[in-house]
C-alpha cells in the first residue's frame, strides 16, 4: 500500500507572476530530499494542491521531510477517491476511525468543492459525512466549535478525504531566494541564523574557522554535527574549513588586546567575502544579535561590514536570546551547540573588548596588520565538506 | 605513540588477559551454584582473592579484613559512600533522614567528590576540606572537621593530578582521636587507593582505615575489574541488593576472569617493587630538570623536587603559563605524545576549571594551563625526551 499526502502551500500562492518558478523549485527540492532518503515517490501538482505519494513504509521518512522543507506549509495524510458520494463517505469513515482510536472524539467535518457537477453541495457534503460517522462511532460528537478533529473532503480534479493537516516549515522553497553563506561558529546563534534564511527560501553553504589546536577535533566535529542538521531543512550544502590558527597567533601578537576579536571578526568577514562569488553566493548571513556579547554594538558591524560590499544579513539581530534558544531547542541545533567544546572566539577573547569602535581609526589598524596574505592563504587551504 | 598517560589507564598485560580468557571459558560456572562446575569458579574466585589480599595487605600479618570484587575503582568508592545514606535511613524509623555528616577533602576523584555532592543534595552534610599548598591534607584540619554525627571520612591515598601521597595512617589516628572526644567509637574512614597500589606502599588493614578502593586497570589488569577492602570492625550495607554476592557488598554474578586477571596483575606490579619505584623516580628526576630548562614551565605545586617522598614519582603535573593545558594535550598527541590535562574521568565534564589544581591555592589561569605526565613500567628515558623536546617546541609555537 502507498501513503498519499496531500501538501498545503502557503506564500507560493502570493506569488503571482513567476509562481510557477517557486512552485518548480518546491518540485526539485522535494525530489532531491527524496531521492536522498532512497523513497521511491511520485509527486503531483495542482493548482493550490499539491500530492506525494510514497510507499507505505517510508511513511515516516516522508512525513520527517515534509515537515522540514520551506514552502511547505503543511501536509495531511489523505484518502484519494472517485468522486462519488459512496465512495467519499467511505473514506470519510476510515478517516474517522483512525483519530478516534487515538481518543480523540469532538470532530465536525468541512467540505470544498471545486467541481460543480459533484452532487452534494459543500454544506450537503458535510452533513452526510457528520451523520454517517456518528452512525458508525457511537462515541464520536459533533462539535462545531472547539473540534478535537476536523474531517476534511475536497471535490476537485479527483476527492480527497482527510484529517488535520500537521504544520510544514512554511516559508518559501530553498534556492528561491538566492544563496547565502553562513558563518557558523558551533553556538547556538548561527544555526537558528542558518534555518530561517533557509526558510526565506535561501540556499546555504557554511563557514567554519578552525583555529587547531586551540579549538579541538571535538569543535570541527561539532560544527558538522550542526550542518547536518541545518541540512535537514536547508538541503544539501557544503561546509568550507578554514584554517584560522596562523591569523588568530598574528592578531594576538600584533594587536592591542582590547581589538583582538574586532580584528579577528574582521579577518573573517573578509574571508567570507572572497568566498561568497566563488560559491555562487550573493549575501553573508551571521547569526550577531545587536548586544548579544559585547562586540556587536552597531559601530562594531558598520567596522566587521565595512570589509565586504555583499549584504550581511543577522536574521537574529532584533531577537531575544531566550527566543533564539527556543528555536534552537526546536529546530533541534541547541543539544549540539552547548556541548562543551570552545570556539575559536572564546579562546582569544580580551577581558575587555573595544565597543565602539571607530571606523576609520580601526581599519588603519586592520590595515597594518596585513592579515591579507594570511587570510588569501587561509582560503586556499579551507577545506569543502558536502554535508548530505 | 609516546604513552605518559598512565594515571588515566595502563596497557593491560596481553598475556594475563589471554590467560583470563581462557578461565572465562573454561571455569565458567556460577560460583553460587552447587555442582561441581559451580565448586569450581567458585575456587578460581577464592584463589584470585586469597591473592590478591596478600598483595594489598602485604605488611599486614593477620588478615582481619574482607576483600570483595567490584566492577572498578568508581564502584568501589560509591559502595561505601552510599552506604552512609542506607545508614542515615536506618538512623529513623519514621523514614525521615538523619543529617549524617561525612568529611571528605576538595582534591578527590571525582568517584568520591561527586558521589559527596550528591548525598549533600540528598540532605547529608559534607566538609569538604582544602588542601595546602603542596596538595596535601593536614591530619589535623580532618580531625576538626570531625563532629559528633560524622560517619564517615574519605580522603585518597595518593592524588591523581599532583601525586600528592596524603598521610592515610596519622588522617586515621588524628580522626579516631577527635571522635573519641565526643566519647565515641571513630567515624568510618574510607581511602580511594586507586593510584597507590602497586605505585606506593600502602595496605590498609595496616593504615587502620576502614575501607579502601582499588582498580585492576591502573596496573595492567583489566577494565571494569575493581576491589573494595572492607575491615571487618566496620560493616557496611550497600544500596544496591541482590544475590548476597560478595559478602552482599557487591552483588551479581561474579566476574571469574577479571578477578584472577586482577590478582595476576597486582601479583606482577608487586614483584621488584622497589626496582620499579627507583626506576620511576629517576624518570621523574630526568622530567623535572627537563622542566627547569624550559623557559616559563613549572612543576605544580610549585615546591615539589625531584625524588620528594610526599609525591608519588609516577605523576607530575606540569604548568606551561599562558598556553592552555588542553591545547598543549592536543599538540603533544599531534607530536606523537600522549599525556593528558587532569583527571582523564573528568575531560568529559562541562565544568570548566581545574578544581584539584586550583583547590593548592594555584590561581584558575595557571592550572588551566597544567598537564599531568604520568609513568609506568615501559616509560623510559627515551620517552621523557621525547615529550620534553615536544612540549617545549609546541609551547614556543603555541604559547600566546
Amino acid at each position: 500500500m502507498d501513503a498519499f499526502y496531500l501538501i498545503k502551500i502557503g506564500e507560493i500562492l502570493l506569488k503571482l507572476g513567476n509562481r510557477k518558478e517557486f512552485e518548480n523549485r518546491l518540485r526539485s527540492q522535494l525530489n532531491e530530499r527524496f531521492r536522498k532518503a532512497g523513497i521511491t515517490h511520485k509527486i503531483e501538482m495542482y493548482p493550490g494542491r499539491y500530492f506525494v505519494t510514497v510507499p507505505e513504509e517510508n511513511a515516516a521518512e516522508a512525513q520527517f521531510i515534509l515537515s522540514r522543507t520551506p514552502g511547505v506549509n503543511g501536509y495531511a495524510r489523505a484518502k484519494k477517491t472517485e468522486k462519488t458520494v459512496d465512495a467519499v463517505l467511505a473514506a470519510a469513515i476510515e478517516v474517522a476511525r483512525e483519530r478516534l482510536s487515538r481518543g480523540l472524539v469532538r470532530f465536525k467535518a468541512e467540505s470544498r468543492r471545486s467541481d460543480k457537477s459533484f452532487p452534494l453541495g459543500s454544506f450537503e457534503l458535510s452533513a452526510k459525512i457528520g451523520e454517517v460517522v456518528l452512525d458508525a462511532f457511537p462515541e464520536a460528537k459533533v462539535d462545531l466549535h472547539t473540534p478535537e478533529f476536523t474531517i476534511n473532503a475536497e471535490i476537485r480534479e479527483r476527492a480527497y478525504v482527510f484529517a488535520d493537516a500537521e504544520p510544514g516549515m512554511r516559508g518559501l522553497p530553498v534556492g528561491s531566494g538566492g544563496k547565502g553563506l553562513l558563518l557558523l561558529s558551533g553556538g547556538i546563534d548561527s544555526p537558528v541564523a542558518g534555518y530561517m534564511m533557509a526558510r526565506r527560501g535561501m540556499a546555504l553553504d557554511a563557514l567554519y574557522f578552525h583555529a587547531y589546536p586551540y579549538t579541538s577535533q571535538e569543535a570541527q566535529d561539532k560544527v558538522i554535527r550542526l550542518a547536518r542538521v541545518l541540512s535537514t531543512y536547508a538541503g544539501n550544502l557544503a561546509l568550507w574549513t578554514v584554517p584560522f590558527t596562523e591569523t588568530q597567533q598574528k592578531i594576538k601578537k600584533d594587536a592591542r588586546e582590547d581589538l583582538t576579536t574586532l580584528m579577528m571578526r574582521m579577518g573573517m568577514m573578509r574571508v567570507a567575502h572572497l568566498l561568497v562569488p566563488r560559491i555562487g553566493a550573493n549575501c553573508i548571513i551571521t547569526g550577531e544579535s545587536v548586544g548579544q556579547v559585547a562586540s556587536q554594538t552597531a559601530e562594531n558591524l558598520r567596522l566587521t561590514e565595512s570589509l565586504t560590499d555583499y549584504p550581511v544579513l543577522r536574521p537574529l539581530c532584533g531577537m531575544d536570546k531566550e527566543d533564539t534558544v527556543n528555536m534552537a531547542k526546536k529546530i533541534g541545533t541547541f543539544d549540539i551547540s552547548i556541548l562543551p567544546y570552545e570556539d575559536c572566539c572564546v579562546l582569544f577573547s580580551p577581558k575587555h573588548p573595544m565597543l565602539k569602535a571607530k571606523l576609520e581609526r580601526e581599519t588603519e589598524v586592520y590595515k597594518s596588520l596585513n592579515l591579507e596574505p594570511l587570510l588569501v592563504e587561509a582560503l586556499d587551504k579551507a577545506e569543502r565538506l558536502e554535508i548530505k | 605513540m609516546t604513552y605518559l598517560d598512565w594515571a588515566a589507564t595502563s596497557p593491560p598485560d596481553s598475556h594475563i588477559l589471554a590467560e583470563a580468557a581462557k578461565i572465562a571459558a573454561d571455569s565458567f560456572g556460577n560460583p553460587s551454584s552447587k555442582h561441581k562446575l559451580g565448586r569450581e569458579a567458585k575456587s578460581v574466585l577464592e584463589d584470585a582473592r586469597g591473592r590478591l589480599e596478600a598483595v594489598l595487605c602485604a605488611r599486614s600479618p593477620v588478615k582481619k579484613g574482607r576483600l570483595v570484587f567490584t566492577g572498578g575503582g568508581s564502584e568501589s568508592d560509591a559502595i561505601p559512600l552510599l552506604a552512609v545514606l542506607r545508614q542515615a535511613m536506618n538512623a529513623r524509623r519514621d523514614g525521615s533522614i538523619k543529617r549524617l555528616h561525612i568529611v571528605t577533602t576538595e582534591i578527590e576523584h571525582a568517584a568520591v567528590y561527586e558521589e559527596a555532592h550528591l548525598l549533600k543534595a540528598l540532605g547529608l552534610d559534607v566538609s569538604f576540606v582544602e588542601p595546602e599548598s603542596d596538595g596535601r591534607v593536614d591530619p589535623q584540619k580532618i580531625a576538626a572537621a570531625v563532629e559528633k554525627d560524622t560517619a564517615l571520612v574519605a580522603v585518597m591515598a595518593v592524588n591523581n593530578e599532583t601525586g600528592a601521597i596524603q598521610s592515610i595512617a596519622e588522617i586515621a589516628k588524628a580522626v579516631a582521636k577527635a571522635a573519641a572526644a565526643f566519647g565515641r567509637k571513630g567515624p568510618r574512614f574510607h581511602v580511594d587507593a586507586v593510584q597507590a597500589l602497586g605505585k606506593i606502599p600502602f595496605d590498609p588493614e595496616e593504615a587502620g582505615v576502614s575501607s579502601a578502593a582499588f582498580s585492576a586497570h591502573k596496573i595492567r589488569g583489566p577494565r571494569g575489574m575493581g576491589a573494595l577492602w572492607v575491615a571487618d570492625a566496620s560493616p557496611i550495607e550497600s544500596l544496591a541488593l541482590g544475590g548476597g554476592q560478595e559478602a552482599s557488598l557487591r552483588p551479581g554474578t561474579e566476574n571469574i576472569q577479571g578477578a584472577w586477571a586482577f590478582a595476576a596483575a597486582a601479583q606482577a606490579a608487586s614483584t621488584s617493587f622497589e626496582t620499579r619505584i627507583a626506576h620511576a623516580r629517576e624518570l621523574e628526576a630526568r622530567l623535572m630538570e627537563g622542566i627547569a630548562s624550559i623557559p616559563g614551565a613549572l612543576a605544580l605545586p610549585a615546591g615539589r623536587v625531584a625524588k620528594d617522598p610526599r609525591y608519588s614519582p609516577f605523576i607530575l603535573s606540569i604548568a606551561f603559563p599562558g598556553l592552555s593545558g588542553e591545547v598543549l594535550v592536543r599538540a603533544l598527541s599531534d607530536a606523537g605524545v600522549a599525556v593528558s590535562t587532569g583527571s582523564a574521568c573528568s575531560s568529559n565534564s562541562k565544568k570548566a576549571g581545574r578544581r584539584v589544581i586550583e583547590a593548592m591555592g594555584v590561581d584558575s589561569p595557571l592550572a588551566l594551563s597544567a598537564i599531568r605526565v604520568s609513568t609506568g613500567d615501559f616509560s623510559t628515558c627515551e620517552d621523557i625526551d621525547l615529550f620534553l623536546e615536544a612540549a617545549s617546541g609546541a609551547y614556543r609555537r603555541l604559547k600566546t
